[in-house]
């Protein structure tokens, strides 16, 4: 239980997917203009981070790894399907971000539209699929650590989405030069974050 | 607008001809790849012991020459297995996975280890494939002691895709050369493994820089997990270490 | 004859042009669209790195935007994104395969940028807002244009990352031995990845305070 605990405290301040790694910028640096947008991504890649590393921690753990196959009979012990890993979670991902957004688009068109392309994205997302790759990387011992970890992320990511967010809001009334105005000086401030997080690495949980 | 009977027969066509690719390119090519996976390996700890010229076309060659023994050790450290003859590729050793055998080892189940023993201008040096992960995937590498079982000949280091520039500085020379002439025992004989240490070997005191090498800057999580895969295998190796020193 | 030159001209219209040059400048993909960020900090340490990668980007961009292209009728759009990141996942594992079994050492070297490669939103990006829409043709340029606009931004970024951070250009150390006696020092932050993001930042009011027109109204 501690030690469930313990990967989702680290997953969201020490491992964080943004500060720590930079996977999923992407759609970090352009939804997060407003609060309200980046509330919604946010939630958004928690609840696709939350569902496919669990349903890949599964689908390695029973089908892809090297004798894997053991409990259907005991003359797959040899069989080694890893090759398939990468291709097995993308379409686990593909197919659970199509339906976010299908879910997205009947229920809150307006949350829809200002996302615009980086919902669909999401499937690209690099912290998606580095959450698939870091949870066979570190070959957790059951799902319930895998899911304390893919929701550890996504709230990790939430969090920093959140936070750039209000940022942009507020620095919206400052004087920053017209060229590096918007899109030039977010980079900026995610580099000064970045480094601020950096100091949350030695620590051991 | 297009039906569901339709998406369905699109997504089942899509998947079959993307799956029979796949495995068709998996099952045509697996002879090939496993060919230049096994080369590679022996190119590994050829490279560690500083065999010089070695490349992808003579290390089959190189590897009959120079290795005189392939050893299976179990985890008690007790040989096992040596093998001395000709085709060094057919030894158990060499077939030996430490992926596979280190989860073995996690697992608490009974494992077996390689060891192989290389003549290198009459001398005989001993190299320890290691294995580890690094941040985005596995490392690994070879260690070749000297006969002494102590002190560091060579090593190499390999990793699947640690970050160009930072922890992929693994497999350079210049970090790798650093490990010629360390020890991996202290004067007391207690091991100590080799550290990789964060800010310089500066940071250690004057009698442990013997056992240190400075870790790469920008690239930490690699540069421990190199720390840690150095601790744990070489660990694994001890009882056969210990044994023979 | 003649509609051998309205054949050509048909190719390389001032239009297709302008699919080539825009994303160098005006719709650049990173500068601009904000897409494929996470290769653009995790390649850039080194030059050598970054040129491969580009390289890699522009052809699988392209490549990946006729395909798309030609399928884009019959593709049914609800099932539209799993059915891009197949396609692009297939041909980049199908070609990685090959490399390994045929040229070990450049497969060995290419293998880490597989995974950056497939899920780049580069090629999303340009799938999904430029292939589905348009017609092999214009599609194959407008990859290559966007390879080519990233590619740029990813070796300016890592010139600099690399002279300042390791004090060298492609390898070679470009700092004589005589500035580290005097107390020079390479910038080891220059190679954390927060300053990939900071240098983009100023590539990005660089080329705004050139181009007017990109500047954001708040």
């Amino acid at each position: 239980m501690q030690e469930i605990f313990n990967i989702f405290i680290k997953s969201i301040f020490i491992d964080n997917m943004i500060f720590a790694y930079f996977l999923g910028m992407c759609s970090y640096l352009a939804v997060s203009k407003t609060v309200k947008t980046s509330v919604g991504l946010g939630a958004a890649v928690i609840f696709v981070l939350g569902i496919t590393v669990p349903v890949d921690y599964m689908l390695n753990e029973y089908i892809l790894k090297a004798g894997a196959l053991e409990w259907l009979d005991a003359s797959f012990v040899n069989v080694d399907l890893s090759f398939l890993s990468f291709i097995m979670f993308i379409a686990i991902i593909a197919s659970m971000v199509q339906l976010v957004e299908m879910i997205v688009e009947k229920f809150s068109p307006a949350l829809y539209s200002s996302l615009g392309i980086f919902l669909p994205l999401i499937a690209v997302n690099c912290a998606i699929l580095g959450g698939s790759l870091f949870m066979q990387e570190r070959e957790y011992q059951s799902l319930a650590q895998a899911t304390s970890f893919g929701l550890g992320s996504g709230v990790g990511w939430f969090l920093a989405i959140v936070g750039i967010a209000a940022i942009r809001e507020k620095i919206r009334y400052s004087d920053v030069p017209a060229p590096l105005r918007g899109l030039g000086i977010t980079f900026i401030i995610t580099g000064l974050m970045g480094i601020a997080f950096m100091s949350f690495l030695g620590i051991k949980l | 607008m297009y039906s569901n009977g339709y998406i369905f027969r699109y997504a089942a066509i899509m998947v079959i001809i993307a799956a029979a690719l796949l495995s068709t390119a998996a099952m045509l090519l697996k002879p090939f790849q496993e060919r230049n996976v096994a080369i590679d390996k022996m190119g590994g700890i050829l490279a560690s012991a500083h065999i010089p010229d070695v490349t992808a076309s003579n290390s089959i060659k190189l590897f009959n020459e120079f290795v005189t023994e392939e050893i299976v050790l179990d985890q008690n450290g007790e040989v096992v297995e040596s093998y001395t003859e000709a085709n060094k590729e057919n030894a158990k050793a060499f077939s030996l996975d430490m992926k596979v055998e280190l989860y073995k080892k996690s697992q608490g189940k009974p494992f077996e280890l390689p060891l192989y023993v290389i003549n290198k201008n009459g001398q005989s040096l001993y190299v320890i494939p290691v294995r580890g992960v690094g941040l985005w995937g596995p490392i690994w590498g070879n260690i070749a002691l000297s006969s002494d079982l102590n002190t560091i000949v060579g090593v190499t280091f390999d990793h699947k895709g640690e970050t160009p520039g930072l922890g992929a500085e693994i497999s350079t020379a210049a970090f790798e050369d650093q490990f010629i002439g360390k020890t991996i025992f202290d004067n007391q004989g207690q091991f100590t493994s080799i550290m990789v240490v964060k800010g310089g070997i500066g940071k250690l005191p004057e009698n442990e820089r013997i056992h240190g090498v400075d870790a790469i800057s920008g690239g930490t999580i690699t540069s421990n997990g190199v720390n840690d895969m150095l601790k744990d295998v070489l660990e694994t190796y001890l009882p056969y270490l210990q044994k023979h020193r | 004859m003649s509609a051998e030159i309205r054949e050509r001209e048909a190719l390389f219209s001032s239009k297709n042009i302008k699919l080539l040059k825009n994303p160098l400048n005006l719709s650049n993909p990173i500068t601009v669209q904000v897409l494929g960020i996470c290769s653009a900090l995790a390649v850039t340490a080194k030059l050598e790195p970054a040129i491969v990668m580009a390289i890699s980007v522009t052809l699988v961009t392209a490549v990946a935007n006729v395909v798309i292209s030609v399928l884009r009728n019959g593709i049914p759009p609800r099932i539209r994104i799993i059915v891009q990141l197949v396609v692009v996942a297939t041909l980049v594992i199908v070609v990685d395969q090959i490399l390994k079994a045929f040229v070990y050492d450049v497969s060995k070297q290419l293998s880490v940028f597989v995974g950056l490669i497939i899920t780049n939103c580069i090629i999303m990006g340009r799938l999904e807002a430029f292939a589905m829409a348009n017609k092999p043709w214009p599609s194959f340029l407008d990859g290559i244009g966007n390879g080519l606009g990233y590619g740029l931004i990813l070796i300016v970024i890592a010139f600099f990352r690399e002279l300042l951070g390791s004090g060298s250009i492609y390898g070679f150390n470009l700092i004589p031995e005589q500035f580290y006696e005097l107390g020079y020092k390479n910038n080891g932050l220059m190679i954390l990845p927060p300053m990939a993001l900071i240098v983009v930042g100023v590539i990005i009011w660089v080329q705004r305070y050139y181009t007017r027109d990109l500047i954001e109204k708040n």
